[in-house]
């Protein structure tokens, strides 16, 4: 935990944080990684958060539902077992992709829960993939995606 | 009034927070529409004393007024719950609730 403690402090260091996120263990992705919010696909997004990495397709849940009646409220739950530092998640449907950056507490537990919009459009035919990407205390990233249906005219909600 | 509504309950040393803030989130893309600056909650911390237990950065993809969970242990009944969220106006807001 000790990396982890002073990382924190290079980034209050270097970014000159809101008063409110002065604890220690608070990290501020969107300044530490800020091409990661602009990036228009998942690939993209991948690359400026956590750089050239393949990740293993197992264990991360990715709950939504199979068809949404509505855009604007989609319900996503990210769960996992897996002992992590960062937890990630992303969209192909809306402009950007980046969704989610979470920042995993020590003995965190990750069942994350969320409610997000979903622009269904003429190119993606309504139709999209939610994906997330855990980076392990081991190092290693991991993988989780679930497609769903959504129903034209959310993002407005 | 406030701004956030929040529940946490301890059960079987696991603490189940959910909350619902509101913030309209408005997308670029929504804002340009309506001639006005996008504006949405970029960051949420949640604090029990000093020890943090829930850190996310966010988009402007969180639905309006939005409405999220997580669980976290290490709390007892009791203890306040700290919720700060900070939009991209620099604004922010920071709200608690007793653990149930």
């Amino acid at each position: 935990m000790e990396r982890r403690k002073f990382l924190g402090l290079g980034v209050l260091a270097l970014t000159a944080l809101p008063a409110t996120l002065s604890a220690i263990s608070a990290i501020d992705f969107r300044a530490t990684k800020p091409d990661t919010w602009t990036a228009h696909t998942v690939d993209d997004a991948v690359k400026a958060l956590f750089g050239d990495i393949t990740p293993v397709e197992e264990g991360v849940k990715v709950n939504v539902p199979a068809v949404a009646s509505s855009g604007g409220a989609v319900p996503v739950t990210i769960k996992s077992d897996i002992p992590a530092k960062t937890v990630a998640v992303f969209q192909n449907m809306n402009p950007e992709s980046a969704t989610a950056v979470f920042n995993v507490p020590e003995d965190g537990i990750i069942d994350y829960f969320m409610k997000i919009k979903l622009k269904a459009t003429d190119e993606n035919g309504g139709k999209g993939t939610v994906t997330a990407i855990i980076e392990g205390t081991d190092g290693k990233f991991y993988i989780g995606k679930k497609s769903l249906d959504v129903a034209k005219g959310g993002c407005e909600g | 009034m406030g701004n956030m509504k929040i529940k946490a309950k301890l059960k079987n040393d696991v603490v189940s927070a959910k909350v619902l803030a509101k913030h309209d989130m408005l997308t670029y893309d929504q804002a340009k529409a309506k001639g006005v600056e996008a504006n949405f909650i970029t960051h949420i911390t949640a604090k029990v004393g000093d020890k943090v237990v829930y850190d996310v950065s966010t988009s402007q993809f969180w639905s309006k007024n939005p409405q999220f969970k997580f669980k976290f242990k290490g709390a007892k009944k009791g203890d306040k719950l700290e919720i700060t969220w900070t939009d991209l106006s620099g604004k922010s807001v920071t709200e608690s609730k007793k653990i149930k």
